[in-house]
């Protein structure tokens, strides 16, 4: 199965920079809005790569409708972050050809690491053709079974919440966590940074949905959790464990 | 940096004693000097103490190759580091003393019990341990106000970091004076309080443990997930490429501190690290750990 003509449906960010980056590989890329009839759109479509907003109920009628418009061989692909291929997957009559592709902006530089995620039912086939497709595209992709927080939201808002542990018993500063991280082992973010760039809020709920799927180690600091009722959530509300102007 | 306490007492730090010429302890003694600080590096034996010198040469030797520095100036930094044996004499009259031997503590609460009885009263005392307990060693000596931690990563001559460790009965006065040394050593101190890992160790535990968690849940392969953390955030390594670099064995003892330290699920140390571990593949030093490393042995 080859990848040649795609459709991206949904708006924002991430939908426009998809486009940019797929168009630039020689693919036939069709844009569609969630508001327009973007099923039909989707007729002729070898993959379908939806970046509709984080609702499950509003992914599932994407994906229903585009089974039931698309051609058989046609592979659906949602970008979301959460573990929801497997249901997304439920949707449609083609389980086997639904997966996930995360797709992670490094904040550093103009590049995306790609997430891969295999629902329980996701074929071989399917994987090896988005594999295919992505190595067009030029991106870096990495594989895993669907699961709570990915590969990379599972070490990043761990570290977050241990950190977050440490500072608000009073072990250190959060400046003093930072910066030994960075010069100490070389990271390239303290772990306050990495929660203000990513967001407090996303920290948490990503910890959520680990500590119900894999335990109560994953519980969010308390901490965490105050910081969203007062709204600071990081960079994007000028204020989190640091304040921007 | 102030030195200056409520009392008006100055403790200006001019000589320093470095027990164990060791990896840490020489590198130690180097960064020390090239500060101006006069240096006794002592350990048990005369052999360890002029392999500790020799290495220091070469590294000197290197920098004046690279034009980084005059013959001149790395003869007068070599003239300031004294090596020796007596622990008498290594530690008469310096300002503090940096002691970086083996990670016993047992060994290393008798050496403080001695250094109590000979160092002048005001001599500060300063362990670069990274997995002993400061308050511990502190109470071995009359003097637990002057003691702290002072934990430099490997290099020390090239790593920027040291965390300085406190305990509840550090004086306000030995921090100071800890954090204005670390300063004019040319490096940036992180304070923390005495627990397991302090800051460094206890969050990339972390790190390693959640990534290796992974695998043995069998969400991803090592590459994956070593090239995701890469590719997405910049690190310069993975937690399986890191793990197998420092060697498996001593991660899983360091793990294995911690958890029994913390008592938390999160630093229970990974299966497959122990399986590792028992199969003898531990890492570069084997040629196998979680990767294969053939063409390099």
């Amino acid at each position: 199965m080859k990848i040649r003509a795609i459709n991206i449906i949904g708006e924002g960010e991430l939908a426009t920079k998809l486009k940019e980056l797929v168009s630039k590989a020689d693919f036939k890329v069709i844009a569609s809005e969630l508001t327009g009839d973007y099923a039909r759109q989707a007729a002729d479509v070898d993959l379908v790569l939806e970046v509709a907003p984080e609702d499950i109920a509003v992914k599932k009628r994407v994906f229903k409708s585009c089974d039931a418009k698309c051609g058989k061989e046609t592979i659906l692909a949602t970008t979301t972050a959460n573990p929801w291929v497997t249901q997304l997957a439920k949707a449609t009559k083609r389980p086997e050809k639904v997966i996930g592709l995360n797709f992670t902006k490094n904040p550093f530089e103009e590049k995306y690491l790609v997430q891969i995620v295999r629902g329980l039912q996701t074929s071989d086939e399917t994987i090896q053709a988005v594999k295919e497709f992505l190595g067009k595209v030029g991106v870096t992709a990495v594989k895993l079974e669907e699961n709570p927080g990915f590969i990379l939201d599972r070490v990043i808002a761990s570290i977050v919440n241990e950190a977050a542990v440490m500072y608000s018993s009073k072990l250190a500063t959060k400046g003093d966590i930072d910066s030994m991280m960075k010069v100490c082992v070389n990271w390239p973010m303290g772990p306050f940074e990495f929660a203000d760039t990513i967001g407090v809020d996303k920290v948490v709920e990503i910890l959520e949905s680990m500590s119900q799927q894999l335990g109560p180690r994953y519980q969010p600091c308390f901490l965490l959790r105050k910081m969203v009722d007062a709204g600071w959530l990081g960079k994007k509300t000028g204020r989190g464990f640091y304040l921007y102007s | 940096m102030n030195f200056e306490n409520i009392g008006g007492m100055k403790m200006e730090v001019k000589k320093i004693a470095v027990l164990g010429a060791g990896i840490m302890g020489h590198g130690i003694a180097q960064v020390c000097a090239q500060a101006g600080y006069q240096v006794n590096l002592r350990d048990t034996k005369d052999e360890f103490v002029e392999t500790g010198i020799s290495k220091i040469r070469k590294f000197l030797g290197g920098s004046v190759e690279r034009q980084r520095m005059t013959q001149a100036e790395a003869d007068a930094i070599l003239g300031r580091i004294k090596g020796m044996t007596d622990l008498k004499e290594a530690v008469k009259d310096v300002d503090i003393v940096i002691e970086a031997i083996v990670e016993d503590i047992n060994i290393k609460k008798g050496v403080y019990k001695e250094l109590d009885q000979i160092c002048r009263p005001d001599t500060i005392f300063a362990s670069n341990t990274s997995a002993q307990s400061i308050t511990e060693m502190a109470m071995a000596t009359k003097r637990p106000d002057k003691f702290i931690g002072m934990h430099w990563f490997n290099p020390p001559q090239l790593m920027r970091g040291i965390e300085v460790i406190t305990h509840d009965k550090t004086s306000k006065e030995t921090l100071d004076i800890m954090v204005g040394l670390c300063k004019k050593l040319g490096k940036e101190p992180g304070i923390c309080k005495d627990s397991p890992g302090f800051i460094v160790n206890r969050l990339i535990q972390i790190w390693y443990n959640e990534g290796l968690n992974m695998f043995d849940e069998g969400i991803a392969e090592p590459q994956d997930i070593d090239t995701a953390l890469k590719v997405a955030y910049n690190f310069r390594m993975g937690p399986f490429e890191l793990r197998d670099m420092v060697g498996l064995d001593v991660a899983l003892a360091s793990t294995g501190t911690q958890y029994r330290e913390l008592m938390r699920e999160q630093f229970r140390p990974p299966r497959c690290l122990i399986m590792k571990v028992k199969a003898g593949d531990l890492g570069r030093k084997t040629g196998r750990g979680f990767y294969e490393y053939k063409s390099e042995r």
